[in-house]
């Protein structure tokens, strides 16, 4: 294929339950740190029954000037940090002329939302501030990252929920390849609130029998997983055509091959294998890839019952038994819209460092799981392609190929 | 009756936490926008805070081009701090 028209990545940004930097991630990944915890606020309800969550540690954001900072709730802090790591490991200090921008998130900060209805429930609504509204438009993080370090070409905010940030790197795959933008930056944002997860746990989707046990609460495929852990973070992705990387003496860290995504209109929250199938197929159809030549799927598996198993169905109609699999979920728990983005940052690393990660707290397969090789630590074989998926609650699938870049 | 001294002391207290201002900064001759930097948003913020700080209302009557410094600023809140004593 021709430089102009292949993808590649040549920065990264991360800021997770580990805390800040891609460095951070991997090391905490690499050394299963443990970045479970109890939620007081999970505790005072006793009709939620999970407890636990993975939160980004306290930062210091008072680097980033005031003027920029009014506009960012947690998540837009997050997107601000993810950003400028990415764009200096790519080689910039501020955006290049006309940067493509695609990020967005689940929600918008609950907590600020909050506060905005408590002034109009005690109709005070003399103490709104512009800041509140500016923090919490639906591409608030995406608008306020932009004017901080100077995005000027188009910026668009997809929101897919758990699929958010997969479906933005997908977009700037797109738009990288359409011709619109020659570079963008893509990925998911997200900030935690208590409520997502006792929306989750309403919902029966959340792990609640390890809340003594932080650290094991999240079990993707596991016979005995009972659900996600919700968690946070922002992750960010540089692409370009191979072509600019070349020219301007970019370091490349991975080549992304493919994307493909779509809906599943059956169920807003029960994924069918069937278009799971689909999307996996699709994805390599737009790499030019067969199946086998998929070193290591890494799923979205957050360790609910029915997800896992529909997804582990679908891996095994597309790839066969011999598919090596993995979850990066049972060590920063779901990260929502920014689960895609950040756990292809945590693929770009297991493709430079030949290391594919195991599933966190993963001992006993789950028989109603297809059968599948989880079993990846050991494998001593090259590490050439990955394939990534991402699902979202409203039926919204994506799956993305990255490449070694040699 | 609040005296201008204790005016000054309360406006600066709030823009400093408000907009995370160095007391250095705050000198009476300071421009509110060219030397402090304030834009048009910042100046409803700046409404907010002040109302909360002085417990009366700025917004009504307030017009954000008759007050260019700091000075201005102290001068509009005595004015309306002693008119609303009256």
């Amino acid at each position: 294929m021709e430089d102009s028209n292949t993808v590649v990545i040549t920065g990264m940004g991360a800021i997770s339950p580990y805390g800040v930097g891609v460095q951070t991630l991997w090391e905490g990944l690499s050394s299963a740190k443990n970045c479970m915890h109890t939620v007081a606020e999970l505790e005072a309800l006793p009709m939620v029954n999970t407890k636990v969550a993975a939160t980004v540690p306290t930062v210091d954001y008072s680097f980033i000037p005031r003027k920029h900072r009014r506009g960012m709730s947690r998540m837009g802090l997050y997107a601000y940090c993810a950003a400028q790591e990415a764009l200096r490991q790519a080689g910039y200090e501020e955006a290049p002329h006309n940067l493509g921008f695609f990020m967005g998130s689940t929600l918008n900060s609950i907590a600020v939302w909050m506060s905005l209805a408590h002034y109009i429930q005690d109709t005070h609504l003399e103490l709104v501030k512009t800041s509140d509204f500016l923090q919490i438009m639906n591409h608030s993080p995406l608008a306020s990252v932009c004017q901080a370090l100077k995005i000027n070409g188009p910026a668009m905010g997809g929101s897919e929920a758990c699929a958010t940030g997969l479906m933005n790197m997908g977009l700037g795959f797109l738009a990288i390849r359409s011709g619109l933008v020659e570079q963008a930056l893509c990925g998911g944002t997200e900030e935690y609130h208590p409520l997502f997860s006792a929306c989750f746990d309403i919902m029966q989707a959340t792990s609640k029998n390890s809340n003594d046990c932080p650290a094991a609460a999240c079990r993707p495929f596991d016979a005995t997983r009972t659900g996600l852990v919700v968690a946070e973070g922002c992750g960010l992705i540089f692409m370009e055509t191979k072509k600019k990387a070349l020219e301007r003496g970019a370091p490349i860290l991975a080549e992304v091959l493919g994307f493909n995504a779509n809906t599943d209109t059956e169920n807003m929250a029960y994924p069918s294998a069937e278009t799971l199938r689909q999307c996996m197929q699709g994805a390599l159809k737009s790499s030019g890839v067969k199946a086998e030549e998929i070193d290591l799927l890494n799923a979205h598996a957050t360790g609910t019952i029915a997800g896992d198993i529909a997804e582990t169905q679908a891996a095994h109609a597309v790839f066969g038994p011999q598919l090596k699999i993995n979850s990066l979920k049972g060590y920063i728990g779901h990260t929502m819209g920014a689960s895609g983005s950040l756990e292809s940052i945590a693929c770009v690393k297991m493709l430079e460092t030949q290391q594919r990660l195991p599933t966190h707290n993963l001992t006993q397969v789950d028989e109603r799981c297809a059968p599948l090789q989880y079993d990846v630590k050991t494998d001593k074989t090259p590490l050439n392609i990955i394939m990534k998926n991402s699902f979202a609650i409203g039926g919204n699938n994506c799956s993305l190929l990255m490449r070694r870049h040699l | 009756m609040i005296t201008r001294e204790e005016i000054i002391k309360q406006t600066n207290e709030a823009l400093k936490k408000e907009f995370e201002f160095t007391d250095e900064q705050l000198v009476p001759s300071a421009h509110l926008k060219e030397d402090l930097g304030l834009d048009s948003l910042d100046a409803v913020d700046m409404v907010v805070v002040l109302e909360q700080k002085f417990g009366v209302t700025l917004r009504q009557g307030y017009d954000w081009r008759s007050i260019a410094t700091l000075n201005d600023l102290y001068n509009f809140i005595e004015k309306l701090a002693h008119t609303s004593n009256q």
